[in-house]
């Protein structure tokens, strides 16, 4: 489920034209960002305005999101179990994690994409007040893309290899933003120079296999900005880039995000991105997010355990990183989960309240929430 | 004192199909290596790091220059796979669960380089046991298909499965980057470890500057092919000279939002294409530093300082200018702190 799909889903007619006078009470005003035109504006016309009321309701707010994968003969796995996150406008939101612990099946459940065989078994996702549950696929399609809008890992496998890049920016917005071909692809072409593509008129005509990994990156990025989406998810989207242009991949982001006044949420494997990049940091294990902060107290004082122990992995001292690091027993080093913290087969905290009861979020500091019965920094 | 590996003067270009161009992945390369030390070659991609590592193991004859292994040449017959050299060098992948056949098991597979030796079963059984002991596999895995290990627990079988007939040389192409940082840190101190224990030399291709600085004695930076700078590894993260050296290793973003807003070198646009190659000096198209003079002419290989080298004709104007804060130094003594407290109540 990735920006190919997603392209790809853009592909079929007429979908943005549904419900223009559906929904009540979201349709408030004609007058829409970038020129839309009233037609195609059905979902996101509650963006017009925002009200005093709008503006207290967090853009992104997610609700006991509950991700399961059933699997035969075994109890169904849940990759993403009971997570609550408000994202406010303008904030981005950083979400680290080890591989496994979640993250991408959170970002594809906010999207309304969860693989199968897995199912979403319970919570809510709402933009900006509105239910995203409650929508059937063609209205969802309408959103993605538009209003929630993803970037992927691996540039040049996600897109097309038939169609042209400027094809394939412009097709979203031809879909989303009711305008015409010409329209799209000027529009296209001006997204081509605002991700900084060198010599863009050429690129534009050029199909993915011609084009470096970072420039790939910066289609995907094109892709994914050119509606204006006011809620962008990124999984992972720079880790394969090179530090320099994974530089300035991030520069051009936060500053097209900036100026476009949108939100985000960064999935990365790399600690150091959320450090520099994001307002939040939150951290996710076994599906789960166990510690959630502002970025300056996170990094100042990680309360828990497995935040440390991933900060641990990039301290070059193996007698201090060996306090923080406990090797899970078996052999694949997922434990078995009944009851109690998840984490505690891997803590150096453990204690026998960690085995008996599950740990609850709670206030550590000033905007600083942890799950964890004995966080670090106080007694345990 | 002869090196363990010695390269000279190496070159390597990859004909391109259909035209009488060639990719010149790797231009007049030279470095040495001695036994139970560590280069690290860094570079973007592209910058010829792979390449030098499948020359140095006589995977591919380069184009010019000589490669040198314990006193002779490499290359014809004397590769990686000639039975002279089985076993005296070993290399580790990227990719740990590609590099693992999926449908042998984890024993067979570290045992497999030792069938050349015509060990007999038990030896080589109580020889398998000890090696996966050693880089911290349960014994248990030996019976486990890679499939049921975890990435990092793969990476162990790769490393197992070179060090097993006790290589000199041991060629690691980004045995890291794959990993999650906690494996990560897992792997580098087994292999820091194991270098101690068995002397091996290690040539380190990687990209990631932080897990470089902590593994290496020495650094060579390549850009388009060549080394614009080498050195100790400690005076290349303190005292870079090269601007593009300099710009990479401010692009790192380490974890913690106070290294921000450094004074840094921006390295604008892309690596130009290894099929036309610049002129004069490779990095003038991104630098800031660039004069027509760069342009036209290649700047020569200067030693700065012992060991130092540096290929760049503003490296004094560069020396001058406060480049030399030591993030990465800052970073780990910041960590460190952070990350004692509460340590004593554990």
């Amino acid at each position: 489920m990735t920006a190919r799909t997603i392209a790809g889903e853009f592909g079929s007619d007429g979908m943005i034209r549904v419900e223009a006078s559906g929904k009540e009470g979201h349709l408030a005003s004609e007058s829409t960002r970038d020129g839309r035109n009233s037609k195609s504006v059905a979902l996101s016309a509650f963006a017009g305005e925002v009200s005093t009321e709008q503006a207290k309701t967090p853009l992104i707010s997610i609700k006991d999101l509950t991700v399961g994968f059933p699997s035969y003969g075994k109890t169904t796995k849940r990759a993403v179990n009971g997570v609550s996150l408000d994202i406010p406008r303008g904030e981005v939101v950083g979400l680290v994690g080890e591989s496994g612990s979640g993250k991408s099946t959170l970002a594809r459940a906010m999207m309304g994409m969860v693989p199968p065989p897995g199912i979403v078994e319970g919570g809510i996702v709402s933009l900006d007040g509105l239910d995203l549950s409650t929508l059937n696929e063609k209205q969802m399609r309408a959103i993605r893309g538009r209003d929630l809008s993803m970037m992927v890992p691996n540039p040049r496998s996600e897109l097309n290899p038939l169609l042209t890049v400027g094809r394939q920016i412009s097709n979203v917005a031809h879909e989303h933003l009711g305008i015409s071909r010409k329209q799209a692809e000027a529009k296209a072409m001006e997204m081509l120079r605002s991700v900084r593509i060198s010599d863009a008129e050429r690129r534009f005509n050029a199909y993915p296999h011609e084009l470096s990994g970072g420039m790939a990156q910066r289609v995907i990025i094109a892709i994914a900005l050119i509606c204006s989406p006011r809620f962008i998810i990124s999984d992972d989207a720079t880790s394969g880039l090179d530090v320099t242009v994974q530089a300035q991949v991030l520069e051009l982001m936060s500053t097209l995000v900036r100026d476009r006044g949108a939100s985000m949420l960064f999935i990365t494997r790399d600690i150091g991105i959320a450090a520099h990049f994001c307002n939040r940091v939150a951290v996710m294990y076994a599906g789960e997010i166990v510690e959630i902060a502002d970025t300056q107290s996170f990094f100042e004082r990680p309360a828990h355990p497995y935040s440390v122990m991933l900060l641990s992995a990039f301290l070059h001292n193996p007698a201090l990183r060996a306090k923080w690091t406990k090797k899970a027993d078996d052999l694949s080093g997922a434990a078995p989960l009944s009851g109690g913290c998840p984490f505690r087969f891997r803590c150096v905290r453990a204690r026998e309240r960690c085995a008996v009861e599950h740990p609850k979020l709670s206030r550590f500091r000033p905007r600083h929430d942890v799950r964890c019965h004995f966080p670090v920094g106080t007694p345990s | 004192m002869t090196s363990l590996l010695e390269v000279n003067d190496m070159s390597m270009a990859f004909p391109l199909a259909g035209s009488k161009k060639v990719v010149q992945a790797v231009n007049a390369v030279s470095f040495t290596l001695n036994k139970g030390e560590t280069l690290s070659l860094v570079g973007e991609s592209g910058s010829g790091k792979t390449t030098i590592g499948r020359c140095v193991l006589g995977l591919i004859e380069p184009t010019d220059g000589t490669v040198t292994f314990d006193g002779a040449r490499m290359g014809g017959n004397r590769t990686i796979r000639s039975p002279s050299l089985r076993g005296r060098l070993q290399l580790v992948f990227q990719e740990p669960a590609e590099s693992l056949d999926p449908r042998v098991r984890v024993g067979r597979t570290i045992a497999e380089p030792l069938r050349a030796q015509k060990l007999n079963r038990a030896d080589r059984d109580k020889r398998v046991l000890e090696i996966a002991r050693r880089v911290g596999l349960p014994d248990s895995a030996l019976d486990a298909f890679p499939a049921e290990l975890s990435a990092g627990q793969q990476q162990r079988v790769g490393i197992g499965r070179a060090i097993v007939t006790r290589p000199e040389l041991i060629v690691l192409d980004e045995p890291t980057s794959a990993l999650d940082p906690t494996a990560r840190a897992e792997i580098i101190d087994l292999l820091i470890r194991l270098q101690g224990e068995l002397e091996t030399a290690y040539l380190f291709i990687s990209h990631d500057l932080s897990t470089v600085r902590y593994v290496s004695h020495r650094v060579a930076v390549l850009y388009l092919g060549m080394i614009v700078e080498e050195s100790p590894a400690a005076d290349l993260f303190a005292k870079p000279r090269h601007p593009y050296s300099i710009g990479l290793l401010s692009s790192v973003l380490l974890p913690d939002p106070k290294l921000k807003g450094r004074p840094r070198i921006e390295l604008k646009g892309e690596i130009p294409s290894p099929i036309d190659l610049p002129k004069g000096c490779f990095l003038a198209s991104r630098c800031p530093f660039a004069d027509t003079h760069t342009i036209n002419n290649m700047p020569p290989i200067t030693t700065v300082e012992r060991g130092h080298m540096v290929r760049c004709f503003k490296h004094k104007e560069i020396a001058e200018m406060d480049y030399t804060s030591d993030m990465f130094a800052s970073f780990q003594a910041e960590t460190k702190r952070v990350l004692s407290q509460g340590v004593e109540d554990n």
